[in-house]
């Protein structure tokens, strides 16, 4: 029934991981796309910039061909005027011969004098003709022109053409990253190079409560003064500093995961982008698993307490006598019993680790002596065991650390128990105790079995346990490397690992020293 | 004259087990199964010393102490808490209270129980 329970409930907190996982990675996913779609959309304003530029230039082409245009038409005009005046001029002139010529008939006194007029007529009359010509060329040339600047116009209305549709497609792309942006589960908010917010997605604006139009373009600091806004603000700073899933609580059972990431093209930095994923869900399931597991181990617990005391009130004597068959059969029960309270109690500690109340009031202590009570309640199963075991101190006294002393026991007690209980009889294990300048080192080498390469990156997760160590031992909860983990790193020390498989495994960790002058 | 201990626990197993390991120590038993009953039962017979359970119906274990330490026969009577859980926060409150002792359950037995009963009171 308890073994049931204890597989469902590993099968439950595997799942829940599995979610966890798939969550992450799906959020990597997202990460990537809106980066890749932020940059797109930045290459997209600035070819379209580059278009406008152009088409403007164009325009201004365009139009000042038209303008000489209008100039040459009227040039031309006004010399198809002059041709006319000389036209009549030329008439005139003709009419004027004749009548000189009957006057020569009449008027002989006047003849030399009219043929004087009359050459000097021909004469203008001849300069008139080149003039014609002239203004002939001149005008072949202007339907030249104005041939060449209509061709020139029309290839223009082409590029003309040619940009508009490119301005499309860019304006199409643009539509579909904003879609993208706009349908995008995720909250978004883009701040430029002097940290002004220059975009919202609407998921974002729902977690804020706020209107894009109301904010876009302020400073982030500015920001601030939406009080929904306040606490995202607080976080990432003035500068918009650069975290990574940071968890947000905006109000209850409402939870944002906030991650900022800076925009660079060309290597320089051109704006920042927030991600904000809700995360509301997995906090909830997280806790009612907290809870879950917060109750389920107390309820356990009676009934063990209740097997315990009447077990061992019966191997005591204290219910009658027994016989030897039947001392052998409860001795064996009450062992089983102790397991699952171990088993328990382990659980317990990993629930109040997951809800952060863990460490209780940390408190200036030697270490060695909280080294030697764990050492000598092992004893007995060092014996048993026909384990080798050697505790090596430095000479010098070790510096005291601050530490909450039941727990750092417990974390020895889990090293040390897996020390034991991996070494073959006649094997080794040796604790040594070292004093650094900020920090004091403990390390536990044994001869054990050792743990397989390719699984010592999961060493520390929950309910872990090798694979080799799965056939050989049926004990063990998985959770006892996990435990000592978070002691070690809730006393900001630090914890780690050698291992070879057959060979043995050296454990590590390190507490800092209180600094004793740092008071004065 | 035996020496009386009362039991507030309402675990019905635990009680068994306890008085049948009590009396054999030569304690005289009284129980209560909860809060309420201690406190009233604690009035009546002034009990040499209360082994006291936390979690239990009616009233529980802190709230018997409290209403313990505003009496001034009760405050002197000792107390020694048995329960199942044992987190520090509890243990501080016990130790506020007055409480001499604080036992886990799964992390004792019923002699261990016999032990720190005869180290408050003796035999």
């Amino acid at each position: 029934m308890v073994k049931a329970r204890e597989t469902k409930l590993q099968a439950i907190i595997a799942e829940l991981s599995e979610i966890s996982q798939r969550r992450e990675r799906e959020l990597a996913e997202m990460d990537r796309i809106a980066k890749m779609l932020v940059r797109r959309d930045f290459e997209l304003s600035e070819i379209r910039e580059k278009r406008e530029k152009e088409l403007s230039e164009l325009d201004r082409a365009a139009k000042l061909l038209i303008r000489r245009d209008l100039e040459l038409s009227g040039a031309i005009v006004q010399l198809e005027k002059q041709r006319n005046e000389l036209d009549r001029i030329a008439k005139i002139l003709v009419r004027r011969d004749l009548e000189l010529t009957e006057m020569r008939e009449e008027q002989v006194k006047e003849l030399q004098e009219m043929d004087r007029i009359a050459k000097m007529l021909v004469r203008r009359d001849f300069e008139l003709a080149e003039i014609r010509e002239k203004r002939e060329r001149e005008l072949q040339e202007l339907e030249k022109r104005t041939k060449e600047l209509e061709e020139s116009r029309t290839a223009l209305m082409n590029i003309l053409e040619d940009v508009e549709e490119a301005r499309k497609k860019a304006e199409e792309e643009k539509e579909k990253t904003l879609a993208v942006i706009t349908n995008f589960t995720d909250g978004l908010l883009v701040f430029d190079r002097e940290n002004k917010l220059s975009l919202i997605n609407p998921q974002a604006e729902n977690f804020f409560d706020v209107k894009g139009r109301n904010i876009i373009g302020r400073p982030v600091l500015e920001l601030s003064t939406f009080p929904t806004l306040e606490p995202l603000v607080r976080l990432v700073g003035k500068e918009i500093k650069q975290v990574f899933r940071k968890e947000l609580p905006i109000k209850e059972k409402f939870t944002l995961e906030v991650s900022t990431v800076p925009m660079v093209r060309e290597e320089e930095k051109i704006g920042t982008m927030v991600i904000l994923h809700d995360i509301s869900r997995e906090k909830m399931v997280e806790r009612m698993k907290t809870e879950f597991v917060s109750l389920a181990a107390h309820q356990l617990r009676t009934p063990l307490s209740a097997i315990k005391w009447t077990l061992r009130m019966l191997l005591d004597g204290d219910l009658g006598k027994i016989t030897e068959e039947q001392r052998d059969f409860i001795e064996k029960t009450y062992g089983s019993n102790e397991r699952m309270i171990a088993l328990i109690n382990d659980l317990l500690d990993v629930t109040r680790i997951e809800e952060g109340r863990y460490l209780y009031k940390p408190t200036l202590a030697d270490f060695e002596p909280i080294c030697q009570f764990v050492i000598n309640s092992f004893k007995e199963e060092i014996e048993k065991r026909k384990i080798k075991f050697e505790f090596k101190k430095p000479e010098k006294k070790l510096p005291q650390v601050k530490v909450d002393v039941e727990k750092i026991r417990l974390a020895i007690q889990n090293l040390l128990d897996n020390a034991i209980k991996y070494t073959q009889p006649e094997g080794k294990v040796t604790i040594t105790l070292k004093s650094g300048k900020k920090e004091v080192e403990f390390s536990i080498r044994d001869s054990g079995v050792g743990i397989p390469s390719d699984q010592q990156e999961r060493v520390f997760s929950k309910f872990f346990r090798g694979a080799n160590v799965l056939r050989m031992e049926t004990e063990g909860s998985g959770l006892g490397l996990f435990i000592a983990k978070n002691i070690i790193e809730a006393h900001n020390g630090k914890i780690w690992f050698e291992s070879e498989e057959g060979k043995g495994t050296i454990f590590y960790f390190t507490l800092p020293v209180e600094k004793e002058f740092e008071d004065f | 004259m035996a020496k009386k201990i009362l039991l507030v626990e309402d675990e019905e197993i635990i009680i068994s087990l306890l008085q049948r390991k009590l009396t054999q120590e030569g304690y005289e038993v009284l129980l209560a199964r909860d809060g309420e009953e201690g406190l009233k039962a604690m009035r009546e017979v002034k009990p040499n010393l209360v082994l006291l359970d936390i979690i239990m119906p009616k009233m529980g274990g802190f709230e018997v102490m409290e209403e313990m330490i505003k009496d001034k026969e009760l405050k002197e009577i000792p107390v020694i808490i048995i329960s199942n859980s044992g987190q520090p926060v509890e243990l501080d409150q016990a130790q506020k209270l007055g409480a001499k002792d604080w036992l886990i359950k799964t992390e004792f037995d019923p002699q261990e129980v016999v032990n720190k009963v005869v180290k408050q009171i003796g035999r």
